[in-house]
């Protein structure tokens, strides 16, 4: 068998491996644009025979999704620039320094990180309801996303800083750069890609956000497509075709920055999760 | 004052201002409500005391109805249940899929990144996908089995007891998939290659070579692997509330679902607490032993 053959044959393998993991995603485009009875037809078509292209508009004015996706968009921004402006610093000085305070912080920041989010809503809804923060509910789910979202920030960037080297800023510093001048004018913008890859990553889970906004946005013109997809599901609903049209406008836009940025997005998730 | 702002402008206050806001901010977002979890799991909490903070104290007593409840025992059973075959069904399919793109041919890598889709996807639309594919009469699945011979009837995996916590183990090893097989396969990809040439020089095969060279050398790669699934099977929320919300009676209702459900719809906020407090202390050990097998990397 020569090699180019094998190359053949595991390419087709893989070919068929992706096609079968990613079936759930390809059944979702269909079946938002088939008719009601082409849905529930037996046996199910794999191919839209009639496809309603109509069905992406209507649900988008009935369902009102674009204030719902701007919604998620201010709520991730906001969780985002947070973290950002309080995280990078913080990871900077984690990767700067090694000794036993900083193992203690990183031990404390990586403990954080684990905490599910359905477990510590009740103290934060408690807490937040007694300090009046419930009045501004999407300040309250940014404040909480920031916190439960930066530890891992921190994790990513570190690493990034970490492959800044030193001697880079040790020279702007001999070269009378003071401390500020030198992270600001020399160590930031090396690092600049892995922050803005980090970023990326929280704002897409950011963008997905669903227990802090379901227990704490009430008021249903402040809440995130998330909470929106949830209630657009009762228990006996049968308009699959609506529903998913309403989750490809949802996702479709987190694909495309994915598949934009797929090589980054992997080797900064894999940096992070390991080191 | 001078002095104190050239500190923070060009010296060692630098380092202090930029680790100490986030750490505070920390401190006061999640280890405050951390600590208040706890002195609520100990206090009598109800719609007309949420507002103050100064609540009797009832000592054991949030503890003691928590394990009288008749479907304590069966949502821990479930939540075990639903860890276990997760981290397994993830674990095994996400190995065997990192040992076949290791093989590496071309295009091997832009494949495997591929699979990460599933890893940005909001969770709710994850759920959504899958409820719809699971559905009893109308489900593709359910048709899929029907013709592959392996079911007769429909499986009514969302509303039949029996089947309703396996429709979200189900979703939840798609999802962990992904995840698995890309830290596998970083952890692959850190062994040396000339040991495999020693061993097929020594006579070893394929499945010799795995137990004795790859289990080995991927010991700590999968402990951190393991630990991380736990905490994020123990993390797993928006495919319960997206699939069955815990239903039908129960019979899929795990922990971490179960103490969001007492506080916010029975709104029982002192025994939401009480779990937190439980499976906060289980997470924890987790991530114990996922930090302890990641230490040598956190040292650099």
């Amino acid at each position: 068998m020569s090699w180019a053959l094998r190359d053949k044959i595991m390419l087709i393998i893989a070919v068929l491996l992706a096609a079968v993991y990613l079936f759930p995603l390809y059944w979702m485009y269909v079946t938002a644009i088939k008719t009601g009875s082409a849905m529930f037809a037996s046996p199910p078509s794999f191919w839209p025979a009639d496809p309603q292209w109509s069905i992406y508009r209507s649900v988008w004015e009935s369902r009102n999704v674009g204030r719902y996706l701007w919604n998620s968009v201010v709520i991730a921004s906001g969780a985002v620039s947070m973290i950002a402006v309080l995280g990078t610093g913080c990871a900077y000085v984690l990767a700067r320094y090694r000794n036993a305070w900083v193992d203690a912080g990183l031990f404390l920041v990586l403990m954080l990180q684990v905490l599910p989010a359905s477990l510590m809503i009740t103290p934060i809804f408690v807490g937040f309801s007694q300090i009046g923060l419930l009045d501004y509910p999407r300040t309250a789910v940014i404040l909480a996303i920031a916190a439960k979202s930066m530890p891992f920030f921190v994790v990513l960037v570190r690493a990034t800083f970490m492959s800044v080297p030193m001697e880079l800023e040790e020279a702007a510093l001999v070269d009378g750069n003071s401390r500020f001048g030198a992270f600001f004018h020399i160590v930031l913008p090396l690092a600049r890609n892995g922050i803005l890859v980090s970023a990326i990553l929280i704002f897409m889970q950011a963008f997905g956000e669903f227990v802090y906004s379901k227990s704490m946005i009430q008021a249903i013109e402040y809440q995130p497509a998330s909470v929106g997809l949830n209630s657009f599901m009762g228990p006996n609903t049968n308009e699959w075709n609506n529903i998913m049209a309403y989750a490809a406008m949802y996702v479709t836009p987190i694909l495309a920055i994915f598949v934009l940025l797929q090589r980054r997005i992997v080797s900064g998730l894999t940096s992070g999760a390991l080191k | 004052m001078k002095r104190l702002l050239l500190s923070v402008s060009d010296g060692r206050g630098f380092d202090i201002a930029l680790v100490s806001v986030p750490l505070i901010f920390l401190f006061t977002m999640a280890g405050l409500p951390l600590v208040y979890n706890i002195v609520m799991s100990f206090q009598e909490v109800d719609m007309f005391s949420l507002g103050t903070i100064f609540r009797p104290f009832v000592g054991l007593k949030n503890y003691t109805t928590l394990f009288s409840m008749p479907e304590t025992w069966p949502i821990l059973k479930n939540t075990a249940l639903f860890v276990i075959a997760s981290i397994a069904g993830q674990f095994i399919i996400g190995f065997a899929l990192a040992l076949f793109f290791w093989t590496n041919f071309p295009g091997a890598s832009w494949m495997r990144g591929l699979f990460l889709v599933s890893w940005v996807m909001p969770g709710l639309v994850v759920g959504a996908i899958w409820n719809w594919i699971l559905s009893g009469d109308f489900g593709v699945l359910n048709y899929l089995l029907r013709e592959s011979g392996l079911i007769t009837g429909h499986i009514f995996w969302r509303s039949d007891p029996d089947f309703s916590l396996w429709a979200v183990v189900i979703a939840n090893i798609w999802l962990g998939i992904s995840f698995n097989m890309i830290l596998l396969s970083v952890g692959l990809s850190t062994i040396p290659q000339d040991l495999y040439e020693a061993a097929e020089l020594d006579g070893a095969n394929v499945i010799q070579r795995f137990f004795t060279i790859t289990l080995p050398m991927m010991r700590s790669t999968i402990g951190a692997i393991i630990s991380l699934g736990l905490i994020f099977t123990l993390q797993q929320f928006d495919l319960f509330a997206a699939i069955t919300a815990g239903g039908p009676n129960n019979s899929s209702n795990v922990a971490q679902y179960w103490a969001w459900d007492l506080s916010f719809r029975q709104y029982d906020f002192a025994q939401g607490a009480t779990i937190s407090v439980i499976m906060i202390v289980f997470v924890m050990i987790a991530s114990v032993v996922y930090v302890r097998s990641t230490r040598h990397e956190v040292r650099g």
